[in-house]
């Protein structure tokens, strides 16, 4: 099946097996191996993507329904090698550990900023509610959301 | 399996009239039966570029919601918060962020988990779906809809178009609580929600829904007609408690006993009139 959509601001053509997810087509169609798949039941958000500016989970979208959207991934994040500020304020806050769930916490993230740029410590949780991190306890992963949303508003 | 995204109603009755076709819209469920085994249609139908059965419309006293409407786009509608408070408070609850950016109500509806968050205000409601078919369009009470199980009324060759839900008359307070493990994705224990009216502190009109307590959600409408006309005292909550507690019959499960239920709706009520 042939769709076309933008992905990390790039046009893409593709004809595709339509029995993909959209997960398995950023990792094993385009190798962009940086959204993971965790659970694949969209309960840990691992697979976090934003589609035309919303979050998903990549494990729940058949990848048909791709087709004229625009797609985000973590590999869309950085610029000329420079960390977005929400992976430097992970980095900064120790918010990733083993760094599994980071891609979908970043793009969850990304995805509530957009909305919220200046979160309360409550939109961020239930911003962050799709999310399953084993390692942080997550007190360093809402830090970093407040460090990345002062950071960008410096900016903006 | 095939895959076809449709961009009218005609083409999906089209498709729905082929052996082993099944709707696929924000795929929250789908994609996770499909996976596992449960679900293997020959022909998958995207609904979720179909036009008709998109937006939120105010249509008299109703408030009307295309079946393949996101729940993201439901919280976020001014006339949904207005008229409906009760449904934006239980929907905010639901899944999670990602999952209400493509979960739909006409999905939940289908899909007929006993568990279901968004049938609790949809029942409290009184809402209507109409279903569509080659031959016709009719309106059902969502209460008949559910039949058991993952079971509803819906036939092969039909879909859902819209919900209707009527918009309730001032004065009411309403509530919904659910018990569960984990605030987010969590797949209730038990849920209570509760639209009731007073007047001088008497009872004059109950709806009560139960989710996770019995096969399908369901109003329970003997509980309801024992409450109309009672002063609201603590005599009423403690005889609430024992009636509401007596009138269902949940079962065991993985996630909780059949007593731990009762006992845990019993007091989601005692809750709800207190709040009163």
């Amino acid at each position: 099946m042939k769709i076309a959509c933008t992905i990390n601001g790039k046009r893409v053509e593709m004809d595709i097996d339509p029995r993909l997810r959209l997960l398995d087509m950023l990792r094993e169609t385009l190798h962009l191996t940086g959204t993971k798949e965790g659970c694949g039941e969209g309960e840990c958000g691992a697979c976090t993507v934003l589609m035309d500016g919303a979050a998903v989970n990549s494990c729940l979208v058949p990848a048909p329904q791709a087709d004229g959207t625009e797609i985000l991934t973590i590999e869309g994040l950085a610029e000329d090698g420079t960390l977005h500020p929400i992976q430097q304020a992970y980095v900064d806050t120790g918010g990733v550990q083993c760094g599994f769930c980071t891609p979908g916490f970043i793009m969850a993230t990304y995805a509530l900023l957009l909305e919220s740029p200046d979160p309360t410590e409550e939109e961020i949780l239930s911003g962050l509610e799709g999310n399953l991190c084993r390692c942080t306890g997550y007190s360093k992963i809402v830090e970093a959301v407040h460090l990345a949303a002062e950071r960008m508003r410096k900016v903006a | 399996m095939h895959y076809q995204r449709l961009a009218s109603e005609r083409e999906l009755l089209d498709g729905l009239a082929q052996p082993h076709a099944a709707i696929l819209c924000g795929g929250t469920d789908a994609m996770i039966k499909i996976r596992a085994g449960l679900l293997n249609p020959s022909l998958v139908l995207d609904v979720s570029r179909i036009e008709s059965l998109r937006g939120i419309r105010r249509n008299g006293d109703a408030v009307e919601i295309g079946a393949a409407t996101s729940e993201t786009e439901i919280l976020r509608s001014p006339l949904v918060r207005d008229t409906l408070p009760l449904l934006g408070q239980v929907l905010v609850q639901l899944g999670s962020v990602q999952i209400r950016n493509r979960g739909t109500l006409g999905g939940n509806i289908v899909n007929a988990s006993p568990a279901a968050d968004s049938a609790i205000p949809l029942l409290l409601f009184d809402t209507e779906i109409q279903i569509v078919d080659r031959s016709e369009e009719r309106w059902m009470p969502l209460e008949s809809f559910f039949i058991g199980p993952g079971k509803t009324a819906l036939e092969s060759g039909q879909f859902i178009r819209t919900l209707r839900i009527p918009i309730p008359r001032e004065g009411g307070g309403s509530s919904f609580h659910k018990v569960g493990k984990r605030n987010a994705l969590t797949i209730a224990i038990a849920s209570l929600g509760s639209l009731i009216w007073t007047t001088e502190g008497t009872i004059s009109e109950a709806r009560l829904a139960v989710g996770s307590v019995a096969p399908t959600p369901a109003r329970l409408r003997s509980v309801e007609s024992a409450l109309r006309g009672r002063m609201l005292d603590d005599a009423l909550v403690a005889d609430a408690r024992q009636l509401i507690t007596s009138s269902i019959s949940p079962i065991s499960d993985v996630r909780a006993s059949a007593e731990y239920r009762k006992n845990v709706i019993g007091d989601l009520l005692v809750r709800a009139l207190e709040a009163l």
